[in-house]
This record gives structure tokens, C-alpha cells and sequence, in this order.
């Protein structure tokens, strides 16, 4: 039962940490919506796979690759990488945008209670999901290989690939970029600020639309990257992987308290390493059962997560 | 359009039709029209199995019509992405429409179980191509109450525990010493399947399973858990018993990861599109499914390019038959469920591979095997037949 957990730790280990950022990002986006509104955007998951879809038309449409292209190297593999994040990230902030836009805005603006704005965000997910299965006639769809998986070095028996290395590095650097956006910048106060008090904010003079838009961008764009660092890895998406996905990543940004950015980057990391240890130990059959024996266990000791609710704890 | 235009469109369209009816003389007169229906996954991650099976059902009307005018026979379309879920909400609603007389499908196993209850209400005879679940005609098998087709329930296609010793001499096939990982992907065609791939393996002479195999749910698309316990057992065979989308996903991250074990997969794997998004990573994989239709005769396959504009995909033979079967009993004046349904069960003619069909008291066929295919240069190479 352990032998495979022993004798493939630090792969399981390296492999686990890589998926876990990926669920750091999407759980960003969950979290940041959360902290300002105190709602949770069920279409964050949906938000995720235009995501991936915004990476494989770049790479497909724009630069003209298919599944027997050669991949890139040198300069241009940096470009088309480079493109690709670009369009995940716009993809996946526009959707966020508009889906604050068409679902959420005027609902708020009517001052309805948070259930009509939760059942709205259902909507707006099966609406997302639903248009995609419609434009790919619920289709696989492979995304050409840009980056060739070389292993460059073997640390204990585990295999850094390029695509993994790439993976953690940018995404530990979008979610530092991020985390000291809101805790830096003029409008990271602001977002902070709505998120203690909206009244008292509002009375500062902080435009709350404004603050609400950008959040939902900012959650979006981290949601991009994720859809991109997905694609880049498995080279696949569908219309229905941001159920799983969602799901995961939801969970891991309960986990670490959700609301708190750091918290969901140690929720994202625990996740990804408890999936890929639970898989090896029990068998795949039992992952799921037990993420969410791991989340009932937390949230039975620590109601409000790891690391506590809301943004403005993150104040230094 | 004003009235006068209309007048003489009018007038064009009535010299039209009695140019049309001298031309076609009396017989169109009496067109006789019946309905079939054809049922698998035409939308979805399985698609290309289902526009495949369906593109051989067309061709088989398309020749039936040509051959006896006077016949006119509608196809109805039946999706059920191949999903047990979304086949419970289809077959309502085709076991009611006594329309239909004859059903081509289901094309896989848990569809077919879903699917089951309505048509055995409505008397609806199926003949499948492709669902190779050994309950389906098994009325001893623990599941026989949901799973027992009989009395409508045929299929034209050999089973798996036919095909599990099959695709485990085949998987094993010159290797030394094979050291075989089992995994499937939860389905209930997937599961039994890995249950008669490993008994099997058991009589391939040197042939260990190993690492204790893993059972992967179709939604996942990140496997590093189960190549972790391939490295770890050493294995240098790899079966996956599931459809071709995700073994797709799984091989290339098999061979990211510097594996070079043998990769196989069964029916379900075996179809055009796996090799197109598995991609340079799926080549060599070998896969066990049924010879198709230029393999069996390549006049045939140039007629149906011809008349379907494209080239005929996986169980195209068998498809061609059951719609034959159905197609022929229509000719003979069985144009009812029940008469259809007697007219299936004491059939007995050639099938286009040559082989005699008649279906036993539980709608199996005693003819029929798997054949093995090596995955080369992009496409599924025929192999021949694995015994």
C-alpha cells in the first residue's frame, strides 16, 4: 500500500505541487470575489475553462500549430507562450467582466439578497459551460505541443520537467504579483476597504462599482493563467473539465479560509499534494473521498479554514 | 411575393412534378416509408465512435434503397453522448415512438443498460455493433436483472471475455517477461473488462500482473498518481480498459514522463481519433477492435467513400449488418415490432465478412473475434485476427 508512496515520494511530491498551483490561481478567483462581496462566484469554474480555450486558440488560430506540428524553441517558443498566457488570461478576464456585468451588477444595484445573486452565479456557470459545449459539439479538443517536456534534472528519483518548473515558477510569480497588488496598491486598499466595510467605504468616496469590476478582473486574470498552466501541462481541455477543476480548487480555497489570499495558496498546494498522495496510497478511486474527508476534518477544527477568513486579514 | 408570382411559381412547380412523376413512372406512387433509428454517441467526447457506426447504418440504407426502389426508410438519430445519464433521458421517448421499428445501438455497454427498461416496455428490437458487456446476453451474471437483454437485445459483435484474452495476448505480444499495469476508468464496460484482461493473463506464459493496477475516474486528466505506481512496479506493459479520449490524454503523460512500457487498450480505445490527439506519443500502441471495412472487402469500402463521401471508421462492418438484418426483415414484410423482433431472432444469413449471422436464445452471435491493430506512422494498422 505504501511501497508506491515511499518509493515515489518526491515525483509524487514535485507532480502534486505543480497541480496545486494551478489550483492556487483558480482558487485566487474565488476568493478574491468572495473577500469583496461575500459570494461565492460558481462561475469561476466555467471562467477557468474559457480560460484553456483562450490558450489553444492562440496557439492553433493565431500561430497556426496542430496536433503533428514540431514544437518551438528559442525565441519563438517564448513568444507563443508568452501569447498564450496573454489570451488565457484576456479570455478568462473578459468573461469575469462580463459575468459581473450581466449577472451580478444589476442584481446588487436592486439591493436582492445574496441567495438571487448565488443562483445567479449557477446560472451563469451552466450558461458558460453550455455555450462552450454548443461551439465545440462537446468535443475533446488536444492542444497542439509547443513546449517539448524535457526532463532537466532527476532529484531523488523525481523528474523536473520544463513544463513543471515552468508551471510553479510563473505561477508563484502571478500569485506574488497579485497578492501584493491588493495589499500595496491605491486600489488593493480600496478592494480591502469595501471588503472590511462597504458603507464606510462607499463614504471615503471609494466609486464601489469600480472596486467590484476590478476584482472580478483581477480574479479572472489569475483564472487565466491557471486555464493556461492547465493546457501548457495536459494539453487537453473539454467543456466540462471546470466542474472537477472548480471543484477542487473551491475546496482548497475553503480549506485555507476563504476570502484570505495566502490562504489559498497554502489550501491550493495542500490540495494538489493530498490529491496526488491519496491517489497513490488508496488507489485514484479514493481521491475524491479523501479531499473531503481532509476538508471536513479542517472545517470541523478550524470552522473558518486554515488561515482564517477575509481579505483584510492579510494586512501586515 | 405578389399573387402573380406566386401563380406562376405555382404553375412551374406543377409541370415540375408531373415531369417528375412521368419521369419516375408509377412506382413512386406507392413509396412504401418505415423508420429505423440508430443510437450511440453522435455528440461528445465519444462522438467519432457513434458519426462512425451511424455513417455505416447510412450506407447500408443508401445501397438497401438503390437496390429496391419503392422502399423509402427514414433514420432517426438517437444521441446519447454514450452516457448512461443522458441515455435514460433518450430512450423514453424512442421505446414510445412505435415508429421506429428497429434500433441500430446502442454503441456502448452503459448506455445500453440505461436504455434497456424502455425498450423491452415498448418491444423494441436492438441490434448493437459495439457493446461488448459480457451481462448484456449473460443471464446468469450478477447484474442480469438490470443488465439481461433478452428478448430484444442482439448484438453482432464478440464479447469480452472474448476480447479480454485477446487484448492480453495481444498487449503481451513479444515482450519478454511481461510485467502488466491494469487500469480502467470506472465504466461499467471498463471494469468487467479489466476483470477478464487480468484472469487472461494469467495463462500468458510468463506474463505477472503487477503494482496492484488503479481504477481512474473519467474526468481525470491529471494521471501523475498512476504512472507514479507504473515506475514503482516496474512494469514494462501498460492495459488501459477504457474509451479513447482520456487514454489519449494518459499516454502522452506516460511518455512525457520517460516511459517506454507498451501501451494497449480495447475497443474502446481503438478508434481514428486516438491516434490523432494522442499524437506522436501514441504511436506503437497496440489495440485490440474488429477488422474494418477495407480490411474485409475493399470493393465495398470504395462504394461506401462514394456514396458517404467519406471513408468508413470503426465497426463499420458491424454496423452495415445489424442495419441489414433490419433492412432485409422490412423487404420480407416485417413491419412490426413483434414481427421484427421474431424476424431478427430466427435470422440466419451472411453477414458481409462472409460469416453466417444467427443470434443464440440470448442475442449473441457465435462468430466473430478481435483483431489486433499496432498504431503506426498515425493510423490503426490491422494486425490480424487475435485467437
Amino acid at each position: 500500500m505504501f511501497t508506491v508512496f515511499i518509493d515515489q515520494f518526491w515525483q509524487l511530491t514535485v507532480s502534486g505541487i505543480a497541480l496545486g498551483f494551478i489550483y492556487v490561481l483558480i482558487a485566487l478567483g474565488y476568493t478574491m470575489v468572495y473577500g469583496v462581496l461575500r459570494m461565492i462566484n460558481f462561475a469561476n469554474s466555467e471562467i477557468f475553462m474559457w480560460g484553456t480555450f483562450g490558450a489553444i486558440v492562440a496557439s492553433r488560430d493565431l500561430f497556426g500549430y496542430n496536433q503533428t506540428s514540431e514544437p518551438a524553441h528559442g525565441a519563438k517558443l517564448a513568444l507563443v507562450l508568452f501569447v498564450q498566457l496573454f489570451a488565457s488570461m484576456a479570455f478568462a478576464g473578459l468573461t469575469a467582466v462580463t459575468v459581473e456585468f450581466v449577472a451580478y451588477r444589476r442584481l446588487r444595484a436592486k439591493g436582492t439578497n445574496r441567495l438571487a445573486t448565488l443562483i445567479s452565479a449557477i446560472g451563469m456557470s451552466m450558461v458558460l459551460s453550455e455555450v462552450m459545449r454548443l461551439l465545440t459539439a462537446s468535443r475533446p479538443v488536444g492542444s497542439p505541443r509547443i513546449l517539448e517536456k524535457v526532463i532537466l534534472v532527476e532529484v531523488w528519483g523525481a523528474q523536473i520537467r520544463l513544463d513543471t518548473l515552468i508551471t510553479i515558477v510563473a505561477a508563484g510569480a502571478i500569485f506574488i504579483i497579485l497578492e501584493r497588488f491588493v495589499k500595496l496598491s491605491r486600489m488593493g486598499k480600496a478592494i480591502r476597504a469595501v471588503s472590511m466595510n462597504e458603507d464606510a467605504a462607499k463614504l471615503m468616496g471609494i466609486n464601489l462599482n469600480r472596486v467590484i469590476t476590478t476584482t472580478f478582473l483581477v480574479g479572472g486574470l489569475a483564472t487565466g493563467a491557471a486555464g493556461f498552466f492547465y493546457v501548457t501541462v495536459y494539453e487537453y481541455t473539454k467543456f466540462n473539465i471546470g466542474f472537477t477543476m472548480g471543484l477542487a480548487a473551491f475546496t482548497a480555497a475553503v480549506i485555507g479560509g476563504i476570502g484570505n489570499i495566502r490562504g489559498a495558496f497554502f489550501g491550493g498546494v495542500a490540495l494538489g499534494l493530498a490529491e496526488v498522495y491519496a491517489s497513490a496510497i488508496l488507489g485514484t478511486q479514493w481521491k475524491s473521498v479523501t479531499i473531503f474527508i481532509v476538508l471536513v476534518l479542517v472545517l470541523l477544527f478550524k470552522p473558518s479554514g486554515l488561515f482564517g477568513e477575509a481579505v483584510t486579514q492579510t494586512r501586515a | 411575393m405578389n399573387k402573380k408570382i406566386k401563380a406562376s411559381a405555382a404553375i412551374v412547380a406543377a409541370i415540375a412534378l408531373s415531369f417528375g412523376a412521368f419521369a419516375t413512372t408509377s412506382a413512386s406512387a406507392a413509396t412504401k416509408t418505415f423508420t429505423l433509428a440508430y443510437q450511440g454517441p453522435l455528440s461528445g467526447g465519444e462522438a467519432s465512435t457513434g458519426i462512425d457506426e451511424q455513417n455505416g447504418v447510412k450506407y447500408a440504407i443508401k445501397v438497401f434503397e438503390a437496390a429496391n426502389p419503392g422502399y423509402k426508410i427514414n433514420l432517426v438519430s438517437v444521441d446519447d453522448e454514450g452516457d448512461p445519464a443522458v441515455a435514460s433521458k433518450v430512450a423514453p421517448g424512442v421505446g414510445t415512438n412505435t415508429k421506429i421499428i428497429g434500433l441500430i445501438g446502442p454503441a456502448y455497454s452503459g448506455a445500453t443498460i440505461a436504455s434497456l427498461p424502455y425498450y423491452k416496455a415498448g418491444n423494441l428490437t436492438v441490434i448493437s455493433p459495439s457493446a461488448t458487456r459480457v451481462s448484456l446476453t449473460d443471464p446468469k451474471s450478477p447484474t442480469a436483472k438490470s443488465d439481461y437483454g433478452r428478448p430484444i437485445f442482439h448484438r453482432v459483435v464478440a464479447t469480452d471475455d472474448k476480447q479480454g484474452p485477446a487484448l492480453a495476448k495481444f498487449a503481451t505480444d513479444g515482450v519478454t517477461s511481461p510485467k502488466v499495469f491494469v487500469f480502467d476508468d470506472q465504466s461499467s464496460y471498463a471494469v468487467p473488462l479489466r476483470g477478464y484482461v487480468e484472469a487472461a493473463l494469467k495463462n500468458v506464459k510468463g506474463a505477472t500482473v503487477v503494482g496492484g493496477g488503479d481504477s481512474v475516474p473519467n474526468t481525470t486528466t491529471d494521471f501523475s498518481p498512476t504512472i507514479a505506481k507504473i515506475k514503482s512496479s516496474g512494469a514494462n506493459v501498460v492495459i488501459y480498459t477504457g474509451y479513447y479520449s482520456q487514454a489519449a490524454v494518459f499516454v502522452k503523460q506516460l511518455r512525457d514522463s520517460g516511459s517506454t512500457a507498451v501501451f494497449a487498450g480495447g475497443d474502446g480505445v481503438f478508434n481514428q481519433q486516438f491516434a490523432v490527439l494522442a499524437g506522436k506519443s501514441g504511436e506503437g500502441a497496440k489495440l485490440t477492435g474488429v477488422a474494418g471495412l477495407a480490411d474485409v472487402d475493399a470493393k465495398i469500402e470504395a462504394d461506401f467513400k462514394a456514396k458517404i463521401g467519406v471513408s468508413s471508421g470503426v465497426y463499420a462492418v458491424e454496423s452495415i449488418d445489424a442495419a441489414n438484418i433490419f433492412l432485409s426483415g422490412i423487404k420480407a414484410g416485417k413491419t412490426t415490432r413483434a414481427a421484427i423482433n421474431k424476424w431478427v431472432k430466427s435470422y440466419n444469413f451472411k453477414g458481409i465478412a462472409g460469416a453466417n449471422i444467427k443470434f443464440n436464445q440470448h442475442g449473441d452471435i457465435s462468430e466473430g473475434g478481435f483483431a489486433g491493430f499496432l498504431v503506426t506512422g498515425g493510423k490503426l494498422v490491422n494486425k490480424g485476427p487475435v485467437a
